[in-house]
């Protein structure tokens, strides 16, 4: 529908929307060439740093072409068992809290969406409150501790289980299904669950896509809930690891006369680090890309 | 020493005494515990002494904070773990916490009671919010269970040092780490071949450094020779620093509002000193002239590096450290003929002085410890892994025969082919920021190369700066004090960096100070000088 739209604004009228025509998507790829070139250029320079050698780096040699090739940063990097410890760690918590997150706000974003549920105001009341005012940290802390959390990965995967921006771009989603659909399929004999698994998912992979990729983006950059609540080196996720390698670094000579930054983390291992981190990640998006647009659009335009 | 009056006494019959000659403390009132401890002493030694090794009487366990360095990463396999349990028979559990959020965590822990009884790293007034909570210990109260510790105080004339860190009740609630003598690291770097192809001496006195910078300047009429580094969060931290102890005042990481005239016995406004003016004119000749790089004072670490490898500069601050990490391996990819070393701190007005406390980050402990049945050993296992000889080379060096050995000199080697603290922190966990720091002078030039231990010996023959001596606020000063202080802090960086830029005109002056006046100037001044003669009158 989106396209055929489009469509029809692209089609020239008269002489002044020709030149329009013509001027708008050289316009637009000149604006948007220099946005990719304003994005890629920063991660362009990490890859390169990643490869090149200390020395080259310090002296300011390094843009986007690696200077002094060496695998080497890489080889003793990917040595450290500290590092596939913690980046376990965050693809265990990534996939356990998105699946956590995914079912906790499927089941309440489609509750929401029924308009005939007493209490819903109430429910979404609730809701939109947790967006607004947060216990503070400390409270929470007390918490989740007491609730004897710490040092799991439920610690990371509940306090964090609802996005209410999320759920809500799922109840319009919901609200925006034909309501005929779900009435014809109890006629049938279908129970709410069984409309909700035979029904209203399968036609709702769109968004469960788009929530997917925002849901394990969030959890596998988040460092945070496991700052907080893990107390082991073992039990840290790959972010902590990459945080205390680079701001650790940094710290080390704002503090002036602190005496244990006596060895400062090399350039080139915490670019290495960076992109061993973000490739996973990264390599994610092609493949849910086709959902993630129709996915945000019809949350965008029904909602 | 008579200050029993204002003990919490809690005496029961048959609580020894034992008398804290030991400790030479002017202002505190450190004597032995009247406390009854007799419930406290589960495997403690009942003889424990200055240079006995501590081996508690049944295996122990104690909780502790522990900084997580990203360069050497908790491993709970480290010889460090097995043979401090081997020599003390104390098991440490840690909370680990990455180094770069420490602090964050540490406020969170103790804000929420669950933090762990041993919390080291912690640095200067950094114990304040927590002292008025009654969440952390005066550990002062304790100091007749710490025999090394004591003996170290007196031994090195640490008294007044450790009055610096007394708040308004007398106590201190931090073990600093100790040094023998004052340890300086950062100064100037200069290309010392440059300095030669010129025919000039290496600098004395920041005189000599705008000759030998002007030199360079007309040799090299398109480099800006000084181009500084460490500006950031503080702009020219780093040179501020060292230049202002010349001065006899402070700026840059060392600034502090109140500054001690021990002439009159009181304190001024740091940022309206003469001598801070006379700096920032100095400063302001070598900018004006091309000489000193005006980015210096704010850009990034890795621009003034780049400057410098690329021969746009020639002089830079440093430590020990980034002279071997970061200028050398630089300067080699570019100019491998490059020399750089540091300087001795050059002097100045004051003379050829030093600024230095003996004091470091320290250990504080939470005060839940204190009704734990292990409490004395806990004390006593501090005691001998932070402050008994020993236990500092044990922490620093590892174990004999293993990690190091040591020549009939005196001289430590590593062994197993360890080639530098790196793969000793690593493999093995010693030299832990967490654990070794202080220490005696020999102790801590032993991990210095010889290059460092020249320059250590130039600083030595510089007179130290008096201490400032203490002041501490009561809680209610101490909040109207935060509430002046950022503001005042704030205004005169930021001013300082303009008539050092040229940007603001030293005729201003006194309209400088005037609106340092309206920022209550005088009024934090005198709380400050209210607060050191009272702490005088009543622990004087």
């Amino acid at each position: 529908m989106v396209t055929v739209r489009t469509r029809s604004w692209s089609r020239p009228r008269s002489i002044a929307d020709a030149e329009r025509g013509r001027v708008f998507p050289v316009v637009n790829a000149v604006l948007l060439s220099i946005v990719v070139l304003v994005t890629v250029y920063p991660f362009a320079t990490i890859v390169a740093r990643s490869f090149s050698g200390e020395g080259e780096i310090r002296s300011g040699q390094v843009s986007v072409i690696p200077r002094g090739f060496n695998l080497t940063t890489y080889k003793l990097v990917m040595s450290d068992a500290t590092f596939w410890v913690n980046y376990r760690n965050t693809v265990v918590y990534t996939v356990t809290a998105t699946v956590v997150a995914m079912v906790l706000t499927t089941c309440y974003a489609y509750v929401l969406s029924k308009k005939n549920l007493k209490g819903r105001g109430a429910l979404i009341g609730i809701a939109v409150f947790t967006m607004f005012f947060t216990g503070g940290l400390i409270p929470n802390y007390v918490l989740v501790t007491s609730l004897g959390l710490k040092n799991s990965v439920w610690a990371i995967a509940l306090p964090n289980a609802i996005n209410v921006f999320n759920l809500l771009v799922m109840k319009a989603f919901f609200e925006s299904l034909p309501g005929d659909l779900e009435e014809a399929a109890a006629v049938d004999g279908l129970s709410t669950y069984g409309i909700l698994l035979r029904i209203v998912l399968p036609l709702s992979k769109a968004v469960i896509a788009t929530m997917v990729l925002f849901y394990s983006v969030t959890f596998w950059n988040s460092w945070f809930s496991a700052f907080l609540y893990m107390d082991r080196v073992d039990l840290f996720p790959v972010t902590v690891y990459l945080r205390n390698l680079i701001a650790g670094a940094a710290t080390a000579t704002s503090v002036g006369s602190s005496k244990d930054s006596l060895a400062q983390t090399a350039a080139n291992i915490q670019a290495v680090t960076m992109v061993l981190t973000v490739l996973p990640i990264m390599l994610v998006y092609p493949f849910i890309q086709r959902y993630f647009v129709s996915g945000v659009m019809l949350g965008a335009v029904k909602g | 020493m008579l200050p029993m009056t204002r003990r919490r006494v809690l005496l029961t019959a048959g609580a020894a005494t034992a008398a804290l000659a030991a400790a030479g403390c002017d202002g505190g009132d450190d004597s032995a515990t009247t406390e009854d401890l007799s419930g406290n002493r589960t495997g403690a030694m009942p003889d424990f002494k200055a240079g006995t090794q501590f081996t508690a009487t049944t295996p122990l366990t104690f909780s502790i904070l522990y900084s997580n360095h990203a360069d050497y990463p908790l491993n709970k396999d480290w010889l460090f773990w097995k043979e401090l349990t081997k020599r003390t028979n104390v098991t440490l559990t840690t909370v680990a916490v990455p180094r770069s959020d420490y602090e964050q965590k540490r406020s969170l822990l103790i804000g929420a009671g669950d933090a762990p009884t041993i919390i080291p790293k912690t640095y200067r007034d950094q114990e304040i919010p927590f002292v008025s909570s009654g969440a952390i210990l005066a550990v002062s109260d304790y100091l007749d269970l710490m025999p090394n510790f004591t003996t170290k105080i007196a031994k090195w004339n640490l008294g007044a040092d450790l009055d610096t860190i007394r708040r308004t009740d007398g106590k201190f609630y931090v073990l600093p780490g100790v040094h023998e003598e004052v340890w300086t690291d950062y100064s100037v770097a200069m290309r010392t071949d440059v300095l030669d192809k010129l025919r000039e001496p290496v600098p004395r006195t920041w005189d000599d450094v705008h000759d030998a910078l002007a030199a360079m300047k007309s040799a090299y009429p398109a480099t800006i020779p000084f181009s500084d580094r460490f500006g950031i969060p503080t702009p020219g931290g780093c040179l501020l620093s060292v230049i202002s102890a010349a001065y006899n005042t402070a700026a840059g990481w060392d600034y502090q509002n109140a500054y001690w005239r021990p002439a009159q016995k009181k304190f001024v406004f740091t940022g309206a000193m003469d001598e801070y003016r006379n700096m920032l004119q100095f400063l302001n000749t070598l900018v004006r002239a091309g000489l000193m790089d005006r980015e210096g004072f704010t850009q990034e670490d890795d621009a003034a590096i780049q400057k410098l490898a690329t021969e746009k500069s020639f002089a830079i601050c440093a430590n020990a450290q980034s002279i071997v990490n970061d200028y050398r391996p630089a300067l080699a990819k570019t100019h491998p003929e490059a020399k750089v070393a540091k300087i001795p701190q050059p002097a100045g007005p004051a003379g050829n002085v030093r600024r230095g406390g003996r004091l470091e980050n320290g250990v504080m402990i939470s005060s839940k410890a204190r009704q734990s049945k292990d409490f004395v050993a806990m004390m006593q296992f501090i005691d001998w892994l932070w402050y008994s000889d020993e236990g500092e080379e044990f922490a620093r060096w590892g174990v004999p025969g293993v990690t190091y050995t040591k020549t009939p000199a005196g001289e430590y080697r590593y062994l197993n082919g360890l080639d530098g603290t790196l793969p000793l922190q690593q493999k093995y966990g010693f030299f832990n920021g967490v654990f070794a720091y202080g220490g005696s002078t020999q102790l801590l030039e032993s991990m210095f190369s010889e290059e460092e231990k020249e320059f250590q010996k130039a600083v030595n023959a510089k007179t130290t700066l008096p201490l400032a001596p203490p002041h501490p606020l009561t809680d209610e000063e101490q909040e109207r004090a935060t509430l002046w202080e950022t503001p005042l802090k704030d205004f005169v960086a930021a001013a300082s960096l303009q008539f050092i830029l040229g940007q603001r005109d030293f005729a201003q002056w006194d309209a400088y100070l005037q609106e340092l006046e309206t920022k209550n100037m005088s009024a934090y001044i005198d709380l400050i000088n209210e607060a050191y003669q009272r702490y005088a009158k009543d622990h004087g």
